[in-house]
């Protein structure tokens, strides 16, 4: 009793239990003391009983439990095959790229009756099968992998052959559905489900996080708008047969990227079958000297720098050393000309003054923090270091005031032209989409005012400069338009007949620092003249007429609306040589 | 009398409560099993239609987001429809009506769309959206129209 009371004298469910054991036992030794043994063996003979009663009880509750109640989800291997990447859609929901479930074809010969019959019927259903790999499959002694990703639609057309010794078994497999559209920003995976480029490589991880959540990664284009740029860009090149080309479209407020296309394009549910060459995204990973491009740059740091006004003037009549060069201007104007006329004409000789004005080093520090001496700050693996002069000096300020000896991406270009353009911050470029609404915020390179100023200037250029072509009736465009002659190895110099032709532009021009603002670019590289171009193959002949077409096109899908000259129906003349100029 | 030692037709009443509810539970449990069993593979059956045709509204997902291209949908709309993308100058709140009215109608679009001019007769393929130009040897847009040159 001691003992009990010891060991087990504690309270609840072992307390009963251990009562009633030595109760039991009890019982026991009460009927030996009386001399009724048998009655003592009964009530051994019960106990156990009882408890195997017990046991067996326990057993068939938690059978019937398991046999009512259990997962019956076993429903075959198909059970268990999920998407190991998710969905990519645009903006708006559109699918991009999935995980579709296909089937791999396995053949094992030691169950075919009929070699010959087999080996026909399979052929003729399946173009893409190798007849080498079905013969060794044919001729093994065990069951064998011959042909992945077939549709189901092709797996029930084998199925229904009735051919012994043909099994499948399902797998994943990464589809793009639209092809070669929107190719290069979404990029593609390998078969093992890793992303290779694009998108895919970026997000790899969130795509794989998301696949498990069973939620789709929305990426920040719009597939109206990368339709329209893509089309247009395709226009562009059809007529001026460069060898590559780039369009991009941008929020300048947010930094999302709303349209990238880049020419060649391939089609990235066969990457294989494209070259480095077309597979490369021209956007990103691609370096050019932008030419005049980068002449905005240069008048918005000699505005925010304090050293020019739009007023300032400038003396274009004589060309100017400066460094080691002699600079001089493609369309002489030989006169003095304003800041605004300067960026009208595309003055070489007035920006490198300007340049000049500025300084070196205030110029270097300016490029610094528009972030062109840095890879693009974007997700994409593929953004290219740009090539960048090692000092800043007078030789430097001399090329890169407008354009030459600095090779930057169209990446980098629209991030720094994003800052000029929305108040002066300088914000990452992003694939992401976005919450709509969404604040981004980054260091202030230039003030408000210099930003507003630019937007004036810029307008000015394609209403009364080099621009003329990309005026878009009552969406107020403004621009750049910029032509850089690319180095020639061959001749260890800049070639006159290989250009970079680019147009930079901007709309609306309109309203405050907040309004609603979008930044287009459209580059080809190396274009060729066309009759319509007057024989000339600069960015204001080849390009801008482009940039204006996307910006008509995708201003009502951005919910831009025209405005002052709204009904006027101003024409939009086909500008003249001599009011464009080259184009420069 | 103990109900240990009460006998029925010379059976211990002990025993036979034993088996007979042994007999009870086995066939309880065989009933469940069975009837569980065929309940089991009618949900299995189901759970297997329902992945099914989740795979095929996911491969027609995909279809649809194939044809809905938009070089093939403007590819098509120009080939059969005669449709062209539409211009912000044809865009137009209520009340500009009036203003738009006395400026005339609008003009013409300067240049067919690029995925019309690549198509070739003999190479437009309904259902087959369009490349883009060659990398070594571009199409070139089939005559695209001129602009027509309007008065300031």
């Amino acid at each position: 009793m001691s003992l009990s009371q010891n060991t087990f004298g504690r309270s609840g469910l072992p307390r009963w239990l251990i009562e009633r054991i030595w109760g039991l036992e009890h019982a026991f030794e009460r009927a030996r003391a009386s001399g009724k043994a048998e009655d003592d063996t009964r009530l051994r003979i019960f106990f156990v009983l009882a408890l195997f009663s017990l046991g067996f009880m326990t057993l068939a509750i938690g059978a019937t439990r398991a046999a009512l109640f259990s997962d019956a989800r076993g429903g075959g291997a198909m059970a268990s095959l999920g998407a190991s990447r998710a969905d990519l859609v645009d903006r708006n929901g559109m699918l991009l790229a999935a995980d579709l479930l296909h089937y791999g074809l396995y053949i094992d010969p030691r169950e075919i009756w009929d070699t010959a019959e087999t080996r026909r019927g399979l052929l003729k259903l399946l173009p893409n099968l190798e007849p080498e790999r079905l013969e060794r499959a044919l001729r093994g002694n065990r069951r064998i992998f011959v042909l992945g990703a077939l549709t189901p639609q092709e797996r029930n057309r084998v199925h229904q052959l009735g051919l012994p010794g043909i099994s499948f078994e399902p797998e994943q497999r990464r589809v793009y559905p639209l092809g070669t559209s929107a190719a290069h920003i979404v990029g593609f995976s390998d078969a093992g489900g890793e992303g290779i480029s694009g998108a895919e490589a970026a997000f790899n991880d969130d795509i794989r996080g998301a696949a498990r959540a069973g939620t789709p990664v929305a990426l920040s284009i719009d597939l109206r708008v990368q339709g329209a740029l893509e089309d247009e860009l395709y226009k562009a090149v059809a007529e001026f047969t460069p060898k590559g080309a780039v369009g991009l479209v941008t929020d300048v407020h947010t930094g999302e990227i709303l349209g990238m296309a880049s020419w060649p394009a391939y089609d990235p549910n066969k990457p294989g079958k494209a070259g480095v060459y077309a597979q490369t995204n021209r956007a990103a990973a691609t370096v050019y000297e932008m030419g005049s491009t980068f002449k905005a740059f240069t008048v918005a740091i000699g505005l925010d720098a304090g050293v020019a006004t739009p007023e300032s003037t400038f003396d274009a009549r004589f060309p100017y050393k400066l460094g080691y060069r002699t600079i001089t201007d493609y369309h002489a104007a030989r006169k003095i000309l304003t800041l605004v006329e300067v960026f009208q004409h595309s003055s070489n000789i007035g920006t490198a003054k300007l340049a000049e004005a500025v300084g070196p080093q205030r110029t270097g520090a300016y490029f610094k923090a528009l972030g062109l001496t840095t890879p693009a700050k974007v997700e994409l693996i593929e953004s290219a270091r740009p090539l960048t002069p090692k000092v800043w000096n007078e030789d430097a300020v001399a090329s890169t005031s407008f354009g030459h000896g600095i090779n930057v991406t169209p990446l980098a270009v629209a991030r720094a032209m994003g800052a000029i353009l929305n108040g002066g911050k300088l914000i990452p470029l992003t694939i992401h989409k976005l919450e709509p609404g969404a604040k981004v915020d980054g260091p202030r390179v230039m003030s408000e005012r210099t930003s507003l100023q630019m937007l004036s200037i810029m307008r000015a250029n394609v209403t009364g400069g080099s621009g003329k072509s990309a005026n878009i009736s009552g969406l107020s465009v403004g621009g750049k338009t910029g032509t850089g002659e690319k180095y020639d190895p061959a001749i260890r110099g800049y070639s006159h007949s290989k250009q970079v032709s680019s147009f930079a532009a901007v709309f609306p021009t309109t309203g405050g620092a907040d309004t609603k603002r979008y930044f287009v670019l459209i580059l080809l590289d190396e274009p060729h003249a066309s009759a319509r171009s007057a024989g000339y193959s600069t960015g204001g002949w080849v390009a801008a007429p482009a940039a204006g077409r996307v910006i008509e096109r995708i201003a009502p899908f951005l919910d831009v609306r025209r405005r002052a000259d709204v009904g006027q129906a101003i024409p939009v003349l086909e500008p003249t040589v001599e009011e464009m100029g080259e184009g420069q | 009398m103990s109900v240990f030692t009460r006998r029925v037709r010379g059976f211990r009443l002990l025993d036979l409560v034993g088996i007979g509810l042994l007999v009870t539970v086995i066939v309880g449990v065989y009933l469940a099993k069975t009837l569980a069993g065929r309940e089991r593979a009618e949900i299995a059956k189901i759970e297997r239609q329902i992945k099914t045709e989740k795979a095929r509204i996911r491969l027609l997902q995909a279809e649809v987001a194939h044809l809905e291209q938009p070089g093939r949908l403007e590819r098509l709309s120009v080939t059969y429809l005669k449709m062209e993308p539409v211009t912000a100058h044809r865009e137009a709140t209520p009340d500009q009506i009036i203003d738009l009215a006395r400026a005339g109608p609008p003009k013409k679009a300067k240049a067919v769309s690029a995925v019309a001019g690549l198509i070739d007769g003999s190479n437009g393929v309904p259902g087959v959206p369009p490349p883009p130009p060659a990398e070594a040897n571009p199409v070139r847009v089939a005559q695209a129209q001129a602009p027509a040159k309007v008065a300031r």
